[in-house]
């Protein structure tokens, strides 16, 4: 199939999706009120609730939860085939992602701003806010594990990368002088830590750069350093779990904020120049197969693609930002569904470029396999962006520095912030027993430790196969919070409960297989200390998740239950 | 309207639209942030100063009544703040 037949399928489902189904959903059972004021109008503090045009929200919304997720689930699903994979990133989002993401902010504005934690205390039981914190706290350290493991293992370990991330550090830290010290224009102030970010990435390149970071990491093959990773992964990660520190324990305003700006110019950029180029080129997909078979190395098609593919189809990332986001920033009722919605169909559009790059950009499936298949889907992002961009001029040996450099700030500045928020849940939920944890340096030192361990011992695919299983759960908790909230209010609650059951019976099931593989099949056949202690890490968190989940499905089942019983006529 | 001036405004409405697109993804959350900080400090400076209204007594009163005239445009969304039950996934957005 050709690359521009699949870039008018996308628009075609964003059409039909968004302004058919959505737009009926919206109109006719949530009938949004645009007179209605809403929370961010009724308790405007200049804080946490200050009304913002739809404009603003909706860059707002899809720059929050568009980061590495949309890029490398479809990277690694295409091991399945292109057809299984381009299915559930449109079916996925067209009947669930976005439900979810504009269900919780309609939740959020019309129970007056609260949280997903006061939420699922309010309207499932008390106990359930509790088991979302434990959940939540697995869940960040799992955004941590995978993210960390793209990054440190696998595009830090090219020479060409680190000098180009580096660039993006001490850009972003002028670019934050420059505008709150030295209060210098911002136009001014992008211009030139932008093409100073460049100038890095491009001098990445460059021999003597490489051949330092080559000394630096020594020979490929050689020496293992530690928990049977090369001196470059060390190294890699260890630059990482640096960054991480800085962006947690520094002021915001001087470090992890400006980072966030320059990296949304470079990611732009970058993501303008893919799509031009794919637009010159069109590539088809060569003998890329539609299907693989049932079983890959990430596990069964069902449920293991289903998680594989988080952020391009559905995300339970989507429903944090939503609710006490967004919702307490909404002017009218009415904008929840161009920004929510509509922020979710454009990044399903995101997903499919990134499906392209994997699919179309290497003309094939051995090109896709050579450039390092599901193993190292984001060596292949970047591989296939250099691909594209050659086609508007860019020299492929620096847009494949820029690839990675991209993916790298992208996993970065999320991670950063994961880091903070692990350093908070850390001091709320064991602080008082533990009066250290709730120091700055001490709780960031606990959480990247247990970073580290994640990094280092459990495989990319087994990793990144947790971390959409808990993402994708939250996705389905919070399908059935929307349901609930629909019934509290007396409205038609199908289009999120339908939803909310798949969801959930999909990732419990994506959790016991990959509890299972790794109990009994990874755990008697492991080699060394590092396998088996990945296996039992990766098997207990997916057991503790199993049980939160049974636990928040019980309580919402109840919960349930409740109106109807009340409704059912009495005996006479 | 003319039509010529109908599509002027169109156009400069698109534009104005692409403006603010972009600043919500590269600078909004920037804006939050700031107006955040200020609004914690105003909100800490007015927990020490009028802490009696929560049941929380600082400062003595002499010093909070002749400060009380410039804080009350802010009491009500200042108690509301602080009352406000809060838990990880606040700080998440």
């Amino acid at each position: 199939m050709n690359s521009i037949l699949v870039l008018i399928l996308g628009a075609v489902v964003i059409y039909v999706g968004y302004f058919i189904y959505a737009r009926r959903i919206d109109q006719n059972v949530i009938q949004p009120d645009a007179k209605k004021a809403t929370p961010a109008k009724m308790f405007m503090d200049g804080v946490d609730f200050t009304p913002a045009s739809r404009n603003v929200l909706f860059g707002y919304q899809f720059k929050s939860i568009a980061a590495l997720g949309p890029i490398t689930g479809p990277i690694i699903a295409v091991q399945w085939g292109w057809f299984p994979a381009l299915l559930w990133i449109i079916l996925g989002t067209f009947f669930i992602g976005w439900v979810q993401d504009y269900g919780a902010m309609m939740m959020g504005v019309r129970r007056e701003g609260d949280s997903m934690g006061a939420l699922s205390y309010k309207l499932i039981s008390p106990r359930a806010r509790n088991i979302l914190m434990i959940f939540l706290y697995f869940y960040l350290l799992l955004i941590m594990g995978s993210f960390g493991n793209a990054v440190g293992k696998t595009l830090m370990i090219n020479p060409k990368v680190p000098l180009g991330m580096i660039a993006v550090v001490l850009m972003g830290i002028l670019a934050g002088q420059m505008t709150y010290k030295w209060k210098q224009d911002i136009i001014f102030t992008t211009a030139v830590t932008v093409a100073l970010t460049f100038l890095g990435i491009w001098l990445s390149t460059t021999a003597p750069v490489a051949k330092f970071f080559n000394g630096l990491y020594g020979l490929p093959e050689s020496p293992v350093w530690f928990l049977g990773n090369t001196q470059a992964q060390v190294i890699g990660t260890l630059l990482v779990i640096v960054f991480c520190y800085l962006g947690s324990v520094m002021p915001i305003w001087s470090f992890a904020q400006p980072i966030n700006y320059i990296s949304f110019w470079i990611v732009s950029l970058g993501v303008l120049g893919g799509v031009l180029g794919m637009l010159i080129w069109r590539p088809g997909m060569g003998d890329f197969p539609a299907f693989t078979k049932f079983t890959t190395a990430s596990g069964p098609l069902w449920p293991m693609l289903f998680v594989t593919i988080a952020c391009g189809a559905i995300s339970g990332w989507h429903s944090l930002v939503s609710s006490s986001g967004t919702a307490r920033q909404l002017e009218a009722e009415t904008d929840a569904m161009p920004v929510g919605g509509g922020a979710m169909f454009m990044e399903m559009f995101f997903a499919i470029v990134a499906f392209l790059t994997a699919t179309a950009a290497f003309g094939g499936f051995q090109g896709y396999q050579d450039a390092g298949g599901a193993g190292k889907a984001l060596a292949v992002f970047s591989g296939g962006l250099a691909n594209f961009l050659s086609h508007i001029g860019i020299p492929k040996d620096f847009g494949t520095a820029y690839g990675s450099v991209f993916l790298t700030i992208m996993a970065l500045t999320i991670m950063q912030l994961v880091i903070r928020f692990m350093r908070v849940a850390s001091a709320e939920l064991v602080g008082e027993k533990f009066p250290a944890m709730k120091n700055v340096h001490v709780g960031t030192i606990v959480a990247l430790i247990l970073t580290l361990v994640f990094v280092w011992v459990i495989p990319w695919l087994t990793i990144w196969s947790a971390f959409g299983a808990a993402n994708q759960l939250m996705a389905g908790l919070a399908l059935m919070l929307i349901a609930l909230w629909a019934m509290s209010e007396g409205r038609k609650h199908t289009w999120a409960l339908y939803p909310a059951a798949f969801m959930i019976v999909t990732t419990l099931a994506a959790l016991l297989y990959l509890a299972y593989d790794n109990f009994f099949v990874k755990l008697p056949k492991a080699a060394t200390a590092q396998a088996g202690i990945a296996a039992v890490l990766v098997g207990v968190i997916a057991l503790v998740l199993v049980i939160a989940a049974a636990i928040l499905v019980y309580d919402g089942w109840k919960a349930l239950r409740k109106p109807q019983e009340k409704k059912a006529p009495a005996k006479a | 309207m003319p039509e010529e001036e109908q599509r002027d405004s169109k156009l400069k409405q698109l534009g104005r639209s692409v403006k603010e697109f972009l600043y919500g993804m590269a600078g909004h959350d920037m804006t939050r942030f700031a107006l955040k900080t200020r609004g914690s400090m105003e909100h800490l400076f007015i927990l020490i100063t009028m802490g009696d209204l929560l049941g929380i007594p600082i400062l003595p009163p002499y010093y909070s009544l002749r400060l009380l005239p410039y804080v009350v445009p802010q009491i009500s969304t200042w108690k509301r703040r602080m009352l406000r039950e809060r838990d990880l996934t606040d700080a998440l957005a």
